[in-house]
């Protein structure tokens, strides 16, 4: 399929544990080219870098594949959303997001939980304050982030073994501060 | 009133020539209604709707496995990509299209200008109602006369992407430019440019003067007003005004359009109205309608910005100038300037109180900026009063005028709301202004005048004939406003320690409504498999709502199954029953209502077979737990073996179907009670929104996993219309945001905390007692954070989006 840009050249890509040769134009930017070869969880909402629907992990780091010139990926192993679990086996992240209902259109939400599995990883017991940080480059529309920020904190729990949250519905909020962005947002009233 | 005070006002010396017509006014819509008794469980007795059950499409939606259109391109090694020309002037003549440029390009397959075979020149809206179609025919697929910038004028079908976003670039449009008008008022006068001819459009609209701009004039008067103004002593007068607000549905507006073997043309398409949008392009491209196929995939996200038909034209006429797939995806750039927004209104509103703090008149105007084309003008506008100000109901005289005016600007619609979120913004705040003035407590005074069960709305009938009046069956404010109050801790709130924060509660109350009157219908079929299985095919249209899982929840509860156990498919013209598509908060009353009666005709169907296997007369029986079984012997029955029976029985053999269509004239509101907290620092104008509460009564919420969902979502969005600047435009219309980074859509870190909370009422005429969620906490924001920086600070902001620096401007000014 002639689809891609011009002065195509070879990269090698490992996606998703499966290491594959995939032709790149020059200046495609790597969540074309895995939708072209199939990897249509990689979602695109808007035409680069302000949605975050695309993330994806670039040798265990997040990135937008809207983003990032192809090219440059060539030796890389890329994780996409559909390597995290499968329909009959969702990883806790994915298993979260259902069972609190932080799902309604869905087109978000890879990207939603390609960060929120990056931000367990490397924080796995976040304050709520935490997590919406975290998230606050993935657009969603459909939810107001009320029951995603859940989902990423009982996530965390069932993570570490504790007892899922999503029965009693919630936890603790904080807020945000409008007309000064230098400000921390709670007044003291979160829990950092 | 309720039956009490029906009774007392009856009694209480009105002559009795106007009690006659009263009752007569009442009699035609009765307080009872004929509800079948399985309508109305207990909610312990509710095995599948009252359950937080998993979502249907959930499972391949955090995988990444759902599919929406963009996501066939694989299927289709042919497919070629379009690209649009769009006006860059805001008002003109093209006088010249050289496509010469963009032809010679490698890869370039057909370059369509207004003048093509291909391109149809009938005129239409692009809006998905109902017919005939209450939008003016002002449109055209591509146009020689452009009217904002953005106007389509040419398309290119190319072998890739960036093949035809070159192709765009190389036609060279001329231009005869011409006078442009951006501002509605100013649009009204007499000597501004003029975007259309009197008798240019087809299916005008009633009230419209296109000498002055105005596409339609609408109005209702209830008793009289101007008699009540003149008479009380307390008349109040304020003006609002709003965004323009994005839809920012994340997946952008996507069309794929190919001809298949039969030589009928296939539309997969992202939209949330599948048998409209099939027979505009029938009408438009003059195919029957038998040979037009529209299917959805999954959509991500419309919130009416998909209830019209805004981009399948222009594949479907490449497809054909082609022969062979196309798809067009907009560019987030296109969304901001060249789809669809929410209508711009300024809304002014007038009250008449007696000394004793009784409304004796409401009084609302709307002028609507329609942008370039009318589509959903009239019906968005007849909202902002039809849908706020029957909250009232009780307040004697009432009257609703708008006016909806063209300027040169990008396109407006449907959106979530629908002139309600502009009206309410209006109505709540201006009574919390009227209550605060006349030292009232501002719910206190609500209280004293909002709608109850047994209420006749005539207000909803005002501009609609008395035909439209309905009676009020289930109303839950009062609950809705308590549990709001403790949610949000009212009772007791703790101003901050400093001395320039201050902190305040602000309160706005709702009602929306469930489908369209008396302008709505759903079907739905259910087919049995052998292993006691079930497929649902139901036009009803899942946006991403969760609609297809309330569907089966609502089947299930029927028919005794495991939710498990049904296959859902909905949205395809060629397979599923019809359906209006998904907007007026009509999918889950509407067409769940056609679910429930074809799981009913399906249910009836196994129990004469479980009554000829269990040799037990039908009256008997009973589904449950995938039995039919006997409530006098306890004996039972499975599905499967009533399946395997029925399909291949020796002496006798049935397909178990069973299939449903719903209408009504009813549309029975849903309500909200909304509060927000907010510390504002009274030195800089900075505020902090601590948390938002919205108590909303839905009737029986089916699934009240989603239906917090929808609310919490919906909030999200009406916060957005109280803090975010929206689509901003130039002087000559041109959209000043391209992307979500320019857009102030709210971020995780900017949303303030949203509690939701069901309310649960039985609503007589839904299917189980449901009413509509979905667009009832989409109106309630703006006014009550208003009224909440009233509250803390004593200012007020009218108009949106309320900033520090119009907070600070107010304090200046008032310590002046």
């Amino acid at each position: 399929m002639p689809k891609t840009g011009g002065n195509a050249v070879d990269i090698e890509l490992t996606i998703n544990g499966e290491r594959t040769i995939v032709e790149a134009g020059s200046g495609d930017d790597l969540a074309t080219v895995l939708r072209q070869h199939g990897y249509i969880d990689v979602k695109c909402g808007c035409d680069g870098g302000t949605c975050g629907a695309s993330k994806v992990f670039v040798d265990g780091d997040v990135r937008m594949a809207c983003e990032m010139e192809a090219t440059d990926a060539d030796g890389s192993e890329i994780q996409t959303v559909a390597a995290l679990g499968t329909q009959a086996d969702l990883h806790p992240v994915q298993q979260a997001f259902v069972d609190n209902f932080a799902v309604q259109c869905g087109f978000c939400i890879p990207g939603m939980v390609i960060q929120a599995v990056a931000l367990l990883d490397s924080n796995p017991d976040p304050t709520e304050r935490e997590v919406r940080e975290a998230l606050d480059d993935n657009v969603c529309r459909c939810t107001g982030y009320q029951k995603p920020v859940e989902a990423v904190l009982d996530a965390a729990q069932r993570m570490q073994g504790e007892q899922s949250v999503a029965a009693d519905g919630g936890h603790p909020v904080s807020a945000p501060t409008h007309g000064d962005e230098s400000t921390s947002c709670c007044g003291g009233d979160c829990d950092e | 009133m309720s039956n009490d005070d029906e009774t007392a006002k009856a009694d209480g010396g009105t002559a009795s020539q106007s009690e006659t017509v009263e009752d007569e006014r009442f009699e035609e819509h009765p307080l009872e209604w004929d509800e079948p008794e399985n309508n109305d469980k207990a909610p312990d007795e509710r095995d599948s709707v009252s359950h937080r059950t998993e979502k249907y499409d959930d499972r391949k939606l955090v995988t990444g496995q759902a599919k929406y259109t963009a996501d066939y391109e694989e299927r289709y090694p042919d497919l070629a990509y379009a690209a649009v020309v769009r006006s860059e002037i805001p008002h003109g003549r093209v006088t010249d299209i050289d496509t010469s440029a963009a032809e010679a390009i490698d890869g370039v397959e057909a370059v369509l200008t207004p003048e093509s075979d291909a391109v149809p020149d009938a005129k239409y809206t692009s809006a998905g109602q109902s017919y005939p179609e209450p939008s003016p025919w002002d449109m055209h697929v591509l146009n020689e006369h452009v009217r904002y910038i953005g106007d389509p004028i040419a398309a290119v079908a190319a072998e890739d992407r960036a093949t035809a976003t070159a192709a765009v670039e190389a036609i060279e449009v001329s231009y005869e430019e011409a006078d442009y008008v951006t501002d509605p008022e100013a649009a009204f006068d007499e000597d501004a440019p003029q975007l259309f001819e009197d008798g240019e459009v087809e299916n005008e609209i009633v009230g419209h003067d296109y000498d002055r701009n105005r596409m339609a004039h609408i109005g209702g008067e209830l008793g009289d007003v101007d008699g009540a103004l003149d008479g009380n002593t307390h008349v109040h007068e304020t003006e609002w005004e709003t965004i323009r607000q994005s839809h920012a549905n994340v997946e952008k507006h996507t069309s794929l359009a190919y001809t298949d073997e039969d030589d009928r043309h296939v539309l997969i398409t992202s939209t949330q109205v599948p048998n409209h949008t099939r027979r505009q392009l029938a009408h438009l491209f003059d195919i029957p309608i038998r040979d037009i196929r529209v299917t959805k995939p999954r959509v991500g996200g419309g919130f009416g910005g998909k209830q019209a038909m805004v981009v399948e034209p222009i594949p479907l006429a490449l497809s054909l100038a082609t022969d062979r797939p196309v798809l067009y995806e907009a560019s987030r750039e296109e969304e901001f300037y060249a789809m669809r927004s929410r209508h711009p209104m300024k809304v002014k509103a007038k009250t008449a109180v007696t000394d004793d703090g009784d409304i004796e008149a409401i009084d609302i105007y709307a002028l609507s900026n329609t942008g370039a084309y009318g589509s959903h003008g009239m019906t968005v506008a007849g909202n902002v009063g039809s849908k706020p100000m029957p909250l009232y109901s009780k307040v004697p005289n009432a009257r609703f005028e708008a006016d909806i005016v063209h300027t040169n600007t990008p396109q407006t619609g449907a959106m979530r709301g629908y002139g309600a979120p502009q009206g309410t913004l209006a109505l709540e705040g201006h009574l919390d202004e009227v209550a605060r003035d006349l030292g009232l407590d501002p719910i206190e005074f609500r209280r004293r005048h909002h709608m109850e069960v047994g209420d006749l709305d005539e207000i909803a009938g005002m501009m609609g004939g008395e035909g439209a009046n309905r009676r009020i069956r289930s109303c839950g404010l009062d609950e809705c406003i308590e549990h709001g109050k403790d949610a949000i801790g009212y009772d007791d709130l703790e101003q901050p320690d400093e001395d320039h924060l201050h902190r305040g509660i602000g309160m706005a109350l709702s009602a929306q409504g469930t489908g369209v009157a008396g302008d709505e219908l759903g079907a739905a079929q259910i087919m049995m498999n052998e292993d006691g299985s079930f497929h649902l095919q139901v036009g009803g249209v899942d946006i991403g709502t969760g609609a297809d899982t309330a569907f089966l929840q609502i089947a299930a509860e029927v028919l005794g199954c495991d939710e498990d156990d049904i296959i859902v498919k909905s949205s395809d013209t060629d397979v599923t029953p019809f359906d209006y598509g998904a907007y007026a908060s009509s999918t889950t009353y509407i067409s769940g209502m056609a679910v429930k009666k074809a799981a009913e005709d399906a249910k009836a169907r196994i129990l004469d077979w479980g009554a000829k296997l269990l040799d037990e007369p039908v009256e008997k029986l009973e589904t449950g737990d995938g039995t039919v079984y006997s409530e006098s012997s306890g004996d039972s029955v499975t599905l499967e073996d009533i399946g395997y029976e029925a399909a291949y029985g020796d002496d006798e053999r049935e397909h178990i179907l069973g299939k449903g269509t719903h209408c009504t004239e009813e549309s029975p509101p849903p309500f909200a009670a909304q509060f927000a907290d907010v510390t504002v620092d009274e030195t800089t104008g900075e505020f902090e929104v601590h948390k938002l509460v919205v108590a909303v009564d839905c009737g029986v919420a089916i699934n009240p996993g989603m239906a917090e969902g929808q609310i919490e979502g919906a909030n999200h969005m009406s916060y957005e219309m109280a803090v975010s600047d929206g689509i901003t435009l130039d002087d000559e219309g041109r959209a000043e945001v391209a992307d979500f980074d320019e857009y102030g859509l709210p971020s995780a870190t900017e949303t303030p905390p949203i509690e939701s909370i069901l309310v649960e009422t039985h609503e007589p005429t839904g299917p189980f007692g449901a009413k509509s969620v979905a667009e009832v906490p989409t109106n309630t924001v703006p006014p009550a954070l208003s009224n909440a920086v009233r509250d803390a600070v004593g200012v007020r902001i009218r108009e949106m989006p309320i900033t520090a620096e119009k907070i600070r401007a107010k304090l200046d000014e008032r310590e002046i």
